[in-house]
């Protein structure tokens, strides 16, 4: 491999390591968000009974 | 009558994401376009404008781990605990990405994509404790335990920072010397281009820390707030 494939190479590691870790983030933040207003409805139902 | 509304607010917001966006855009033109190539190394030295950044803000997010640690022995606040366990997720992150651009940058230079160099293997050992770190969270089942002997292990961890930072120094290592914070003066071993580029990138990275810690933060928050409202049930 020259130079470039390595140059290519650790750029596609860093970007790929970044957007993988910000996909997660968002998805976890997104699955979270929605057990939480989930969560709080049914507790407002069962408040309200 | 409602459930309290404690919903963690947007850890960081839209105006934090696209100022990073900007920077990171800055550091990637600086990188491909601005700087000139090195003469010895050749563009493969590029290398150097994500791998140094990576490093310094894996050191920045672990001495976040150390202070929250402490703090949270001291004052026993859920809230510190939750910062050092997010900083130590991202100080991760970025540990992976040094450990993985280095040995790119060394195949070509040195002919090996490793050697157990002092500050390699003291790199190696750093991201694996802070793995351990996270493990042992997941481990240990009740809260209060596992809050107390993370912070241990964040503030001993950090001790194998300075003998990082110290190794080159120490001890005869293939690595290269320092060249921003050298013998000669801060930053006064480089080309002021590269130094340009370097710093460029270095401001990007922290941000993205910053960022990525926002998000992390907000989702242990909302993780405790569901745990509330499942104990108020």
């Amino acid at each position: 491999m020259n130079q470039l494939g390595y140059l290519f190479a650790a750029n596609a590691f860093v970007w790929a390591g970044i957007f993988l870790y910000v996909f997660r983030l968002m998805k976890r933040n997104r699955e979270l968000k929605k057990d939480l207003e989930l969560l709080k409805e049914t507790f407002n139902k069962t408040i309200e009974k | 009558m409602n459930s309290e509304d404690k919903t963690p607010p947007d850890g960081g917001g839209y105006g934090l994401f696209w100022f990073n966006c900007i920077a990171l855009a800055a550091a990637i033109s600086a990188i491909f376009i601005y700087v000139p190539t090195e003469k010895t190394e050749g563009i493969i030295q590029r290398i150097m404008y994500y791998h140094v950044p990576s490093a310094w803000v894996a050191f920045l997010a672990f001495f976040v781990v150390f202070i929250c640690s402490i703090l949270f022995l001291w004052k026993k606040e859920r809230e510190w605990d939750i910062y050092a366990h997010a900083s130590a997720e991202v100080g991760i992150v970025f540990c992976s990405l040094v450990l993985i651009t280095g040995p790119i940058w060394a195949k070509p230079i040195w002919g090996a994509w490793w050697v157990w160099d002092a500050r390699l293997t003291s790199t190696l050992i750093l991201w694996l404790i802070y793995v351990a770190y996270l493990m042992l969270r997941i481990q240990t089942e009740q809260d209060s335990m596992r809050a107390r002997y993370a912070a241990v292990v964040g503030i001993v961890g950090f001790l194998d920072i300075p003998v990082i930072h110290f190794s080159v120094l120490w001890w005869r290592t293939f690595h290269p010397s320092p060249k921003v914070i050298s013998q000669e003066g801060l930053g006064k071993g480089m080309d002021p281009s590269m130094l340009a580029t370097l710093l460029i990138s270095l401001s990007a990275f922290t941000l993205l820390y910053f960022l990525l810690m926002g998000q992390r933060v907000r989702i242990e928050k909302m993780k405790d707030e569901i745990d509330r409202l499942k104990k108020e049930r």
